[in-house]
């Protein structure tokens, strides 16, 4: 009983303690604002992942354009 | 037991998506401009489609275009398009209604009281409810599939009594 009580208790904590949040399909507009966007100058961004290419001799790798919201 | 209860939960989690059978909310939307709210329960009696769209939508550049076309084809024949529009401010609609004009009524859920009656599952999300206001058809997401199937289903509902 007290290990149950104890294991419910830690499930409690660890959901408490969880600092992540569903963004519902339609809340993805606050995901696709500019100011939510990795990278603040996209095309500044461009330009340096050609620039390390450039010097490593390989490409690939990097990440895709988009704040995150899922519609491009 | 272990496995039931993960059952449960998943099923639970997925309970509440409005699907193909179910009865149409009967929520009250605030305009997207000055006008009147839109009440969904005003359009019994019409085959309706519901839209839930946004301007950060890609598909919906395709989509709002096709049912404004739908909507002025079969507007007389009792088919109403709804536009639920979901963007964050209501300045982003008006720039994306300024490429793509509709002519539909158009509704603001600013306080996602429609997309949690509906429980919206993707972007863009479209309800065709027959006249009895029962959801027919459920469309997530937007492809060249679903522009071809819309007007067949559109034109199938408008056939039956109300």
């Amino acid at each position: 009983m007290r290990d149950a009580v104890i294991k419910l208790a830690c499930c409690a904590l660890a959901l408490g303690i969880a600092a992540c949040a569903n963004v519902a399909p339609y809340q993805r507009g606050y995901l696709a604002r500019d100011d939510m966007s990795l990278d603040g100058n996209p095309g500044t961004a461009k330009a340096l992942e050609k620039t390390y290419a450039a010097k490593e001799a390989a490409s690939g790798g990097a990440t895709v354009g988009g704040g995150g919201c899922g519609c491009n | 037991m272990q496995r039931l209860a993960w059952a449960a939960l998943f099923v639970a989690h997925n309970a509440f998506a409005l699907e193909a059978g179910d009865k149409l909310p009967e929520v009250t939307i605030p305009a997207l401009r000055d006008s009147a709210p839109v009440a969904l329960a005003g359009f019994r009696g019409r085959v309706t489609y519901v839209d839930f769209w946004a301007s950060w939508c890609v598909p919906c550049r395709e989509s709002m275009p096709l049912l404004d076309t739908l909507y002025k084809r079969h507007r007389d024949a009792g088919f109403a398009v709804v536009g639920v529009n979901k963007d964050v401010s209501a300045a982003d609609a008006e720039r994306f209604l300024k490429r793509v004009a509709v002519s539909f009524p158009l509704a603001a859920d600013a306080k996602d009281a429609a997309a949690r009656a509906f429980d919206v599952k993707a972007m863009p999300s479209g309800y065709l409810v027959d006249r009895k206001g029962v959801v027919r058809r459920v469309h997530r997401g937007f492809t060249a599939e679903t522009a071809a199937s819309l007007e067949r289903e559109i034109e199938s509902l408008l056939k039956e009594s109300p």
